[in-house]
C-alpha cells in the first residue's frame, strides 16, 4: 500500500521536473537561437549545398521553408505545440525526421553510459571496499591519489591519454568509430574510469562509516560470523547511500558522454549535438538537448525507485536530488 | 568453581591514562550486579571490556574466567566465539542497535545463523512473542518507540541462548512505563539462572534488580555491597552525594511565592499531528511566581504544548494569549540540547556581547553572573561544541537571566545530565531567578517535576482535560 | 579525548594548505604579469616552426612559429578571470535567491525550488555548450553567462537547504526569544556557517569552470583559434605530441596545477 504511494509520489515528482526541464531547455535554446548573429540560414544553405554553392537567395529559400522568417515567438510556439504532439520535427540539415535521428543516437549513448557505469562501479567500487577495509593501507593511499588527480582532469585528456597507450602505442584498441565491440572499450573506459575515482571515495566512507555503525556492531557481537554481516547488514546499507550518490552522479555521467563522444566520434547524443551546435540544425539542436537533460531525470527516477525498494524509511526532506 | 563468571582483575587504559581499574567481580547466576556512576566514570568501559568489544586504541590487561575457563582480556578475540551464545550484549540506544532495512523478524532470526532457516523463524517467534511484540515481527525498525526497540533488541541478544547478559545503560530516553518492562525482562533473566551485569545511573534501576551494586567514579569502585546496604547506608561520601541528588531528596528547593498576575492564558486550546492527537480541549493559566510542569511518556505532546505556550508554534484550535509582561524578551527557553541552541561557528561570548548591546544591559553582569553560577568566565570564549553539556546550561542560564525574564520554559533541560550535574544545574536555575519569575517545566521525570513544581499537568496517550491541576 | 586528538590534525591540514596555496598564487602571478613580458600571443613567424625550448623562449615556439609561453600566460588569465567572474557571479545570484527562500518561504520558496529542480538535471556543460555555440564567434560574454547560468543553482540549493536547516534551528528560535534582530541572525548564524561550504564549493565550482571551458576549446565550440586557450591549445598541440612533445605538456601541466591547487585549498572535512 504505502509501497505504491511512495512509488507513485516519486514518480509524479519527477514527472513535474521532467515537465520544468523540458520547458526550460527549449526556452534556452530559443532565447540562444534568437540572439544567433551569423545567418543561421546561411549556415544550414551551406551545410545543404557546401560553402562554394551558397548564395543568398538559397539561404532565403531555406529560410523561408524552415519558417525562420517567422517571429521568435510564433517559432517557439509552434515548437512546443508539435513537441507536445511528439512531433520533433525534421533535422535542417538531413531533412531525416528528428525523432527517427534521436532514436538511432539514444541507443548509441544508452550503450555508451551503461558500459561507463559498469567500469566505474567494478572498479570504484572495490577499490573503495578494499580501501575501507585497510584504512591507511597502501591501497587506501593509492585511492585517494587517484580519486584527486581524476577530479582535477578534464575526461578529454584523460580519453587522450588512454587513446595514446592503447591505440596509438600498443596499437590494441581502436581509437574512433562506432558498431564493432572493441570501439565501446575506449570511450568506455574514459568515461567510467573518470567517474570511478568518485565512486571508490563515497564508497570507501560508507563502507567504513556502515562498518562502525551500531547495528553492524550489535551483529557482532551476537556472534554473527563477518561474512554474514557483510552479506546482511553491510552491502545493504551502503547501497542505500551509493545508490543515491550515483543518482546525483548521473549530471556528471552526461557530461562525460558529450565529451567523451566527441573525443572518440561515438554515434550518440552528445555526438549528435555538437554536430548539430556546428551546422546550426536548430531541431536536432533542442531534440538532442532535451533528450540528454531528459535521460539525467530518468536515471534518477530509476535511482529512486531502487532506493525506495531498498530502504523502508520514510525519505528525508529535501533527499531528492 | 564453575558457572559463574569471575573478573580476577581489570585495567583500561589510553595513552597511560587510567579510565577503569579493579577486580573481584563475580557473577552468579540469579544475583544481579549494577554498576552505577556518573558519565565518564568508566562503567560501560568495565562493561566492554569483558566483552572484548573497546576501540582497539584502548589498552586492556586483566583475566576472567567462565566455568572455570581462564580468558586473557588483553586479547579481544579470545571472547569472540562466546559471543551470542555465552555472552551477549544489550546495547546502548537499541534504536540505533538494529538494521534499519531489516525487517524485526528476520533481524531477531539472524543470531541462529548456524540453525536452518525455519527453525530460526519459528524460535524468533516465539522470542518476539516473549517480550510481547509478536504483533510487530512484520516491521522495520523506524515504526518501533524506543521502548519497543530495546525490547526487539532484548530477544536479538538473548536468542543465542547466552547465560552472561551484559546491559549498557538501558534506561536512556525510556518513559517510566517502558522502563517497567525492561525491569521485567532483566528479572525474568535472573530467575532463569541467567548471570546479569547492568550498567546504569538510575538509582531505580538498581533497587528493582537486587543482588550487588558498584559506585564508580573516576575509573574505580569507591564502594560495593548488596543494595540495600550501598544505597540506604552508603559508606561513601562520593555515594552519599550521588544519593543526595536524587529529585526526590532536594532539600534546597525555595517555597514558591504567592502567585501574582496571569501571564499566559491557554484556553480550550487543541493540536494533533497528522494521524496522532496530541492535547484536546484543554486550558490552563501560568501566573506570574507560579511553577508548572508538564509531564508525561515522550511523544504525547509536552514539548509542542509548551512551544505553544510560549507562542513557538501554532494550535488548531481554542487561544493562547500572553500579557505584556511577557514581551520579546521576557520569555525565555531552556532546551534539550544546549549545544543546539547556541550559534555553532562564534564563541559564545559573541552572542552574549550582542545581547548586552541590543537591550543595553550592564556588561558586567555577565561576570557577576557567572561567579555565582560556578562558571568559569574562559568558558565564554569557547565555542559551543567546546563545552560540556552541564557547564553549557548554566551559560544558557546566564544568557537567559541577562534579559531578566518574567517566564523560563525549561524543555527537558536537564533530562541529557547525570543526577549530580541535574541537581547542580537546577539548583543554579532555582537561584538565579528572580522570585517573581514563572517556570514552566517540560520534563519526563516524574520526581524532578515533583521537586520543584506545584502545578502540573500530566499528558496521556490523549490528553483530558480533567487532570489534577488544570483550571477550567 | 575527541577534542584533544582533533588539534594536531587541524594545524596539519593547515601546514598541507600551503602548497596548493603557493602553486595558486604562482599561477596567477603568471597570469597577470606574462601577458606583459613575452611577446604576443598572435604574432607568427613561421620561421620558428616548432622550436625546442632555449633561453630566451623558454617553452619554445607552436607550428605557426608563436611563443607558447606568451600564449600560455594569456590562456592561464583566460581560464582564471573567466571562472572567477562566472562563480563569483554565480555565488552571489544562487546565495541571495536561497537565503531569500530559505527566510521568505512561501510561494517565492516554491517558484524558486521549481526553478532549480529543472536546472539542476540540465548538465552544466550543455548550458555552456549552448551558450557559447551559439553566441558570436569567440565572444567570451556567452561563455561568462553559460559559466554563471549553469553554476547558480548548486550555490542556490545548498545555500536554501542549510540556510532553513540553521533558521529553523533552536539557536534561532533562543535569538528570537531574546529578541536579537536580524542583523545577528546574519552575522552570527548565517554568514558563520555558510562561509566555509561556500569557499568549498567556489574552489570546486573554479575547477568545473576552468574544465569546462577547457573542454570547449578541445571540442572547438564557442572558443577558435587563434585564441589562446588551454583546451584549445592541447588540440592543437596534439599532432604534434610525437616531434614536440613540450607543446602538449605545457598547457596540461597548468591546467592540471590549477585544478589541483584549487582543489587542495579546500577544507579536509569537506572534501565532496
Amino acid at each position: 500500500m504505502t509501497g505504491i504511494r511512495r512509488t507513485g509520489e516519486v514518480l509524479l515528482k519527477r514527472s513535474g521536473q521532467a515537465l520544468g526541464v523540458a520547458l526550460a531547455v527549449s526556452i534556452l535554446c530559443f532565447v540562444v537561437v534568437q540572439r544567433l548573429p551569423g545567418d543561421v540560414s546561411y549556415r544550414i544553405a551551406a551545410g545543404r549545398y557546401g560553402y562554394d554553392l551558397v548564395d543568398n537567395a538559397a539561404a532565403a529559400a531555406v529560410a523561408a521553408e524552415l519558417g525562420l522568417d517567422r517571429p521568435a515567438w510564433q517559432q517557439f510556439g509552434s515548437w512546443l505545440a508539435a513537441l507536445a504532439q511528439g512531433d520533433l520535427g525534421r533535422s535542417l540539415v538531413t531533412s531525416r525526421p528528428v525523432g527517427e535521428e534521436l532514436a538511432f543516437y539514444l541507443l548509441g549513448t544508452l550503450q555508451l553510459t551503461g558500459a561507463a557505469l559498469l567500469v566505474a562501479i567494478l572498479i570504484g567500487g572495490s577499490v573503495g571496499v578494499l580501501a575501507a577495509r585497510h584504512p591507511g593501507s597502501l591501497v587506501d593511499h593509492l585511492a585517494t591519489t587517484w580519486v584527486a588527480s581524476v577530479r582535477a582532469l578534464p575526461p578529454f585528456l584523460l580519453g587522450l591519454l588512454l587513446v595514446l597507450v592503447f591505440s596509438v602505442q600498443l596499437g590494441w584498441l581502436p581509437a574512433v568509430g562506432h558498431g564493432n565491440s572493441t570501439s565501446l572499450v575506449l570511450p568506455a573506459m574514459t568515461l567510467g574510469l573518470g567517474l570511478s575515482g568518485l565512486v571508490a571515495r563515497v564508497t570507501r566512507e560508507t563502507v567504513i562509516n556502515v562498518w562502525s555503525s551500531s547495528y553492524v556492531q550489535f551483529a557482532h557481537t551476537r556472534g554473527i560470523r563477518e561474512r554474514l554481516v557483510l552479506l546482511r547488514h553491510v552491502l545493504r546499507n551502503s547501497a542505500v547511500v551509493l545508490v543515491p550518490y550515483l543518482g546525483a552522479q548521473a549530471i556528471l555521467l552526461i557530461e562525460g558522454v558529450i565529451v567523451v563522444e566527441s573525443l572518440f566520434a561515438w554515434q550518440g547524443l552528445g555526438h549528435a549535438l555538437v554536430h548539430a551546435v556546428f551546422w546550426r540544425d536548430i531541431p536536432m539542436l533542442q531534440a538532442t538537448a532535451l533528450a540528454l537533460a531528459l535521460l539525467v531525470v530518468s536515471l534518477n527516477t530509476v535511482v529512486d525507485l531502487i532506493v525506495l525498494r531498498l530502504d523502508p524509511r520514510p525519505r528525508r526532506a529535501g533527499a531528492l536530488a | 568453581m564453575s558457572d559463574r563468571l569471575e573478573v580476577d582483575h581489570v585495567k583500561v587504559t589510553h595513552h597511560g591514562t587510567v579510565l577503569v581499574e579493579t577486580g573481584g567481580l563475580v557473577l552468579e547466576p540469579g544475583t544481579a550486579v549494577t554498576v552505577i556512576g556518573e558519565s565518564g566514570s568508566g562503567k560501560s568501559l568495565l562493561a566492554h571490556s569483558l566483552l572484548g568489544t573497546l576501540p582497539p586504541e584502548l589498552a586492556v590487561t586483566g583475566a576472567m574466567r567462565l566455568d572455570g575457563d581462564p580468558f586473557d582480556l588483553a586479547d579481544p578475540d579470545s571472547r569472540r566465539h562466546l559471543w551470542g551464545r555465552e555472552l551477549a550484549l544489550l546495547p546502548q540506544e537499541p534504536a540505533l542497535a538494529l538494521d534499519p532495512t531489516m525487517r524485526v523478524r528476520r533481524q531477531v532470526a539472524g543470531g541462529l545463523w548456524k540453525a536452518p532457516a525455519a527453525v530460526a523463524r519459528r524460535r524468533a517467534m516465539t522470542a518476539l512473542d516473549e517480550v510481547g511484540l509478536a504483533g510487530a515481527a512484520e516491521s522495520y525498525p523506524h515504526t518501533l518507540s524506543g521502548g519497543m526497540a530495546q525490547r526487539v533488541a532484548y530477544a536479538a541478544a538473548t536468542i543465542g541462548g547466552a547465560r552472561v547478559l551484559i546491559v549498557d545503560e538501558p534506561s536512556k530516553g525510556l518513559d517510566a512505563a517502558a522502563l517497567d518492562r525492561l525491569a521485567a525482562l532483566l528479572q525474568a533473566h535472573l530467575a532463569g539462572g541467567g548471570l546479569l551485569l547492568t550498567i546504569t545511573h538510575d538509582l531505580g534501576l538498581a533497587r528493582r534488580l537486587g543482588g550487588q551494586v558498584w559506585v564508580m567514579r573516576e575509573a574505580e569502585v569507591v564502594e560495593r555491597g548488596p543494595v540495600d546496604q550501598v544505597l540506604d547506608a552508603p559508606s561513601h561520601p562520593y555515594t552519599r552525594r550521588l544519593l543526595a541528588a536524587d529529585p526526590s531528596r532536594w532539600d534546597w528547593v525555595p517555597a514558591a511565592p504567592t502567585a501574582g498576575e496571569p501571564l499566559v492564558t491557554a484556553t480550550a486550546v487543541s493540536k494533533a499531528y497528522p494521524g496522532r492527537p496530541l492535547f484536546h480541549d484543554l486550558s490552563l493559566q501560568i501566573r506570574a511566581g507560579e511553577r508548572w510542569a508538564l509531564t508525561g511518556p515522550s511523544g504525547v505532546g509536552k514539548t509542542t504544548l509548551g512551544n505553544a505556550l510560549a507562542g513557538l508554534c501554532t494550535v488548531d484550535a481554542g487561544t493562547i494569549t500572553r500579557t505584556e509582561a511577557l514581551r520579546r524578551p521576557r520569555l525565555q527557553k531552556l532546551y534539550q540540547d544546549p549545544a543546539l541552541s547556541f550559534p555553532a561557528r562564534v564563541p559564545l561570548r559573541a552572542g552574549l556581547s550582542d545581547l548586552v548591546r541590543r537591550h543595553r544591559v550592564d556588561g558586567a553582569r555577565i561576570s557577576t553572573l557567572a561567579g555565582s553560577l560556578g562558571l568559569d568566565e574562559a568558558l565564554l570564549d569557547r565555542r559551543s561544541s567546546q563545552v560540556s553539556g552541564g557547564e553549557l546550561q548554566r551559560v544558557a542560564i546566564l544568557r537567559a537571566m541577562l534579559v531578566e525574564p518574567a517566564l523560563i520554559f525549561a524543555d527537558e533541560a536537564t533530562s541529557r545530565l547525570d543526577l549530580l550535574t541535574q541537581e547542580g544545574t537546577l539548583r543554579c536555575l532555582m537561584e538565579e531567578a528572580d522570585p517573581g519569575c514563572a517556570l514552566l517545566l517540560v520534563t519526563h521525570d516524574q520526581s524532578v517535576a515533583r521537586a520543584l513544581t506545584d502545578n502540573r499537568l500530566e499528558l496521556g496517550e490523549i490528553a483530558e482535560p480533567a487532570t489534577s491541576g488544570v483550571r477550567g | 579525548m575527541s577534542t584533544l586528538s582533533l588539534l594536531p590534525l587541524e594545524s596539519r591540514t593547515r601546514r598541507r594548505r600551503w602548497v596548493p596555496a603557493t602553486i595558486l598564487i604562482l599561477l596567477v602571478a603568471f597570469a597577470l604579469i606574462g601577458p606583459w613580458v613575452f611577446a604576443s600571443p598572435f604574432a607568427q613567424d613561421l620561421s620558428r616552426y616548432l622550436e625546442p625550448p632555449s633561453l630566451t623562449e623558454p617553452l619554445g615556439r607552436d607550428e605557426y612559429g608563436r611563443s607558447v609561453v606568451s600564449r600560455l600566460a594569456h590562456a592561464t588569465r583566460l581560464s582564471l578571470v573567466l571562472a572567477s567572474l562566472s562563480v563569483a557571479t554565480a555565488l552571489l545570484l544562487g546565495t541571495t535567491l536561497g537565503t531569500m527562500a530559505a527566510w521568505r518561504g512561501g510561494w517565492l520558496d516554491s517558484v524558486l525550488r521549481g526553478i532549480s529542480e529543472s536546472f539542476v538535471a540540465m548538465p552544466a556543460l550543455l548550458i555552456v555548450l549552448l551558450f557559447a555555440a551559439l553566441a558570436a564567434d569567440g565572444s567570451l560574454w556567452a561563455l561568462y553567462a553559460g559559466l554563471a547560468l549553469a553554476q547558480w543553482v548548486e550555490y542556490f540549493r545548498v545555500v536554501r537547504a542549510r540556510a532553513a536547516l540553521i533558521l529553523g534551528s533552536p539557536a534561532v528560535e533562543a535569538a528570537e526569544l531574546l529578541h536579537l534582530g536580524r542583523l545577528h541572525v546574519v552575522r552570527r548564524h548565517l554568514l558563520p556557517e555558510l562561509r566555509p561550504l561556500l569557499l568549498t564549493l567556489a574552489s570546486l565550482g573554479m575547477v568545473t569552470a576552468i574544465l569546462a571551458m577547457s573542454t570547449l576549446g578541445f571540442i572547438k565550440v564557442g572558443l577558435q583559434p587563434p585564441r589562446a586557450e588551454l583546451g584549445l591549445m592541447i588540440t592543437e598541440a596534439f599532432p604534434h605530441y610525437d616531434a614536440a612533445p613540450w607543446l602538449a605538456l605545457a598547457p596540461v601541466v597548468v591546467l592540471f596545477a590549477l585544478t589541483v591547487s584549487l582543489l587542495g585549498l579546500r577544507r579536509k572535512e569537506d572534501s565532496r
